[in-house]
């Protein structure tokens, strides 16, 4: 039985948070969350975790009405990153692990476990805010996880990180995903969610625009990318757009990128290219990218317009 | 909704260790020890300074035909004023008790005792002259403060000169005269008769409820503060997010105002054991300087169910205080906002403290007996009342009932105003804002 967020609706005041956000999440994946700064990701995450009400709609997990579960059937990690700055790290996590009640004597056994695979054991005794960012965000990692919930949420769990310690996490997901837990992040980094989500949702101003199995998700664009070389150079790319369909992409020195429609066999390319003489050196049929799929689904103008948004506005909660 | 324990109890454990082991509680904690034994030992320290010196007064006699002698007529009257007991004829004046005595002699040279009097050698020199009608006249030179204790008891005594002068000259003896001067029998008999308030308990009873009321004011607003501050702080540095995912705002306020309240109390402890210790040691310590500094009072009997009344009022009312601090430092989301949010906790509690201090002059008076049922004044109020007037054990449960209601309906509400504040982030939080979010809060 997976997690099922049923058409919730939330509004601040005049502003329509959300409206009417489904989508499901099957149990023991890795789901990933993709939307604009604003989107509704961090209140759809909030609603879930019950520290916020929807104002319609319901959040299940396995069956149970979320507002009915124990607090330890979720692990966060709020975007905005909070640990006390003065505390020590070791008593820290014990502090937070013993909220959700797990005993001091696991708890110290997990968090060396942790810090051991995180490679910061003599962290333990070091207050908080002696600590890195990055070191920062393991130990908020930890905190997330240290009563071993079932449902993991991480609100853009990546941003801040640099790429050694993006792996770490990486192998760290890896790790729950293996010990049977669900997870759920929001992030930007389209190529992360490529590598690691089974599944994903995209919001866009409250609502989901698409969602499912990526594979499905990239299937519905009903396209497909074909990147072409060949050693013709000097010759143009007209007879390329001149064909039916066809959509040049992008254009690179060493390649080019093209739409072609559902119904048109790319392999109709591959001829027209042999056909002129030229010796081809690279043909790849390949799936849309998340990438091209969020921007063309959100658009970059609601890109942009969510950033100026942000930046001027406080820090408010409707995102 | 999960109960209030364990969660309540961890975040109160946190919260009571990181602020008693911080090094501003101890300097502080410290600091109000040292300051109030300062305070306590003020008489001894008075003492051995020598400004309980005896007052030395100069007479110049002018007017010689006077037929009592002004000089000991002073002299007595000064007596009178600094030591009651003496006059009073029950007890053997002792050498000390003597040698306190204030020295009042007559001015063999009156330019030579003026310059005594401005070189800080004599206290006063009064000049006694007639007037062109033959009536006394007094000038006195010396401390030029109306209120000055001793200026005022020589103008008594110059006022007795004259009047009992003018009998004579109405032909009323000086026998007659001591007799007209006589005060009457007046005897005050209380409608309790339990309530027998003798003058030197009651002296004692109104410093003690003085000290209850400045005691109570100060434990509510400092360590209101501190409950305030510390919410506001975990908004602040972001960690409130991850607490109220792992625990109920109940839980969290509940932990928070214990953890805070019982910090707040281990300073508030230690500075009252540091004043009774303080009390306890004047005697020793001006023994062992050799000067008289007795203790300014003494403390009536409090029979132990008071005390238990006391630390219920306290307990009650430092909670509810603290509760509501808890909700207002949770609107806000800067530390630097704290004091805005909580101006109307502290317009309340001030509001309190003066209806106390007022009531104080006058506890009978039945504004106070209102007012002491009345929860956010009763914690000041009734402790007052209990010391200082009889109150019915029926009212005191009243007031403890009606705070204790308060007090649960004051968690209710700023469980509510917590759990939608603590998620609110922007320049001002508004009232409006906060009930709005409150009201579907889980």
């Amino acid at each position: 039985m997976s997690l099922i967020i049923d058409s919730i609706t939330k509004r601040f005041g005049d502003v329509v948070a959300l409206d009417g956000v489904s989508f499901s999440v099957d149990p023991g994946r890795i789901f990933g969350l993709l939307g604009a700064n604003g989107a509704g990701k961090t209140t759809s995450m909030r609603i879930v975790l019950d520290i916020l009400r929807a104002d319609a709609g319901k959040v299940t997990w396995q069956g149970a009405d979320n507002t009915s579960l124990p607090r330890r059937t979720w692990g966060y990690l709020p975007e905005e990153r909070g640990l006390y700055p003065k505390m020590v790290v070791g008593e820290q996590l014990r502090f937070f692990a013993a909220l959700y009640g797990v005993s001091d004597a696991a708890a110290r056994e997990e968090i060396d476990d942790w810090l051991e695979r995180f490679r910061i054991p003599d962290y333990r005794e070091r207050r908080v805010e002696e600590l890195s960012k990055g070191n920062q965000q393991k130990i908020q990692f930890i905190a997330a996880i240290l009563h071993d919930p079932d449902v993991l949420i991480m609100d853009e769990p990546f941003s801040g990180l640099d790429p050694i310690n993006v792996r770490l996490l990486k192998e760290a997901f890896l790790e729950m995903r293996s010990r049977g837990k669900t997870l759920i992040f929001s992030t930007h980094q389209m190529e992360t969610v490529e590598e690691l989500c089974e599944s994903i949702a995209i919001v866009d101003r409250g609502r989901v625009i698409v969602s499912g199995a990526v594979r499905e998700v990239k299937r519905q664009m009903g396209r497909q990318v074909v990147r072409l070389a060949t050693d013709g150079d000097g010759h143009g790319v007209d007879w390329l757009t001149a064909m039916p369909g066809v959509e040049l992409t992008t254009r690179r020195e060493d390649y080019v990128e093209l739409h072609v429609p559902a119904d048109r066999d790319p392999a109709t390319i591959l001829k027209a290219a042999i056909d002129r003489g030229d010796r081809v050196t690279r043909f790849e049929i390949a799936e849309p990218s998340l990438e091209e799929i969020f921007v063309e689904h959100v658009g970059r103008r609601a890109v942009d317009e969510s950033e100026d948004h942000l930046a001027s506005s406080s820090r408010d909660d409707a995102s | 909704m999960s109960g209030l324990f364990p969660n309540a109890l961890h975040v109160a454990r946190r919260e009571y260790l990181f602020r008693v082991r911080g090094r501003a509680f101890l300097i502080t904690t410290v600091l109000l020890a040292v300051a109030i034994v300062a305070v306590t030992m003020v008489p001894t320290i008075l003492a051995a300074i020598g400004v309980a010196d005896p007052s030395r007064i100069a007479v110049d006699v002018q007017a010689d035909d006077m037929s009592e002698d002004p000089v000991l007529a002073i002299q007595a009257a000064l007596a009178l004023g600094s030591d009651p007991s003496a006059a009073a004829g029950d007890e053997e004046p002792d050498d000390e008790s003597i040698a306190n005595r204030p020295r009042v002699t007559r001015a063999e040279d009156p330019a030579e005792a003026a310059q005594a009097v401005r070189d800080g050698e004599l206290d006063a020199l009064l000049t006694i002259t007639r007037d062109a009608e033959g009536e006394l006249a007094f000038e006195y030179l010396g401390s030029s403060s109306p209120t000055n204790q001793t200026r005022l008891l020589i103008t008594q005594a110059a006022s007795a000169l004259a009047i009992s002068e003018r009998l004579e000259r109405a032909g009323i003896g000086q026998q007659e005269s001591a007799q007209i001067f006589q005060p009457p029998s007046f005897t005050a008999v209380p409608v309790d008769p339990d309530d027998a308030r003798d003058a030197e308990d009651f002296g004692g009873a109104l410093i003690l409820a003085y000290a209850v009321v400045v005691l109570t004011f100060m434990a509510i607003l400092t360590y209101g503060n501190w409950v305030a501050q510390s919410v506001a702080e975990e908004k602040s540095n972001r960690v409130m997010e991850l607490l109220i995912t792992a625990s109920t705002p109940r839980q969290l306020l509940t932990g928070k105002v214990l953890g805070t309240g019982a910090a707040g109390l281990t300073q508030y402890v230690a500075i009252v054991v540091a004043a009774v210790a303080g009390f306890v040691a004047n005697g020793p310590v001006s023994e062992a300087l050799g000067v008289s500094g007795q203790a300014p009072f003494s403390l009536p009997d409090l029979e132990p169910g008071m005390l238990a009344a006391f630390g219920a009022f306290f307990l009650l009312g430092f909670i509810l205080y603290s509760t509501l601090y808890a909700a207002a430092g949770s609107m806000v989301s800067r530390i630097e906002d704290v004091q805005q949010a909580v101006g109307p906790l502290i317009f309340l509690a001030m509001a309190g403290y003066f209806a106390a201090f007022t009531g104080l002059n006058d506890p009978d008076a039945g504004w106070v007996a209102v007012l002491s049922l009345v929860p956010f004044f009763s914690p000041y109020l009734m402790p007052a009342r209990m010391l200082l007037t009889s109150v019915g054990a029926g009212e005191v449960v009243l007031a403890l009932a009606l705070l204790a209601v308060t007090l649960m309906a004051a968690i209710w509400l700023a469980s509510r105003i917590y759990s939608a504040g603590v998620l609110l982030y922007g320049q001002r939080v508004s009232l409006r804002s906060v009930w709005r979010a409150a009201r579907v809060a889980r």
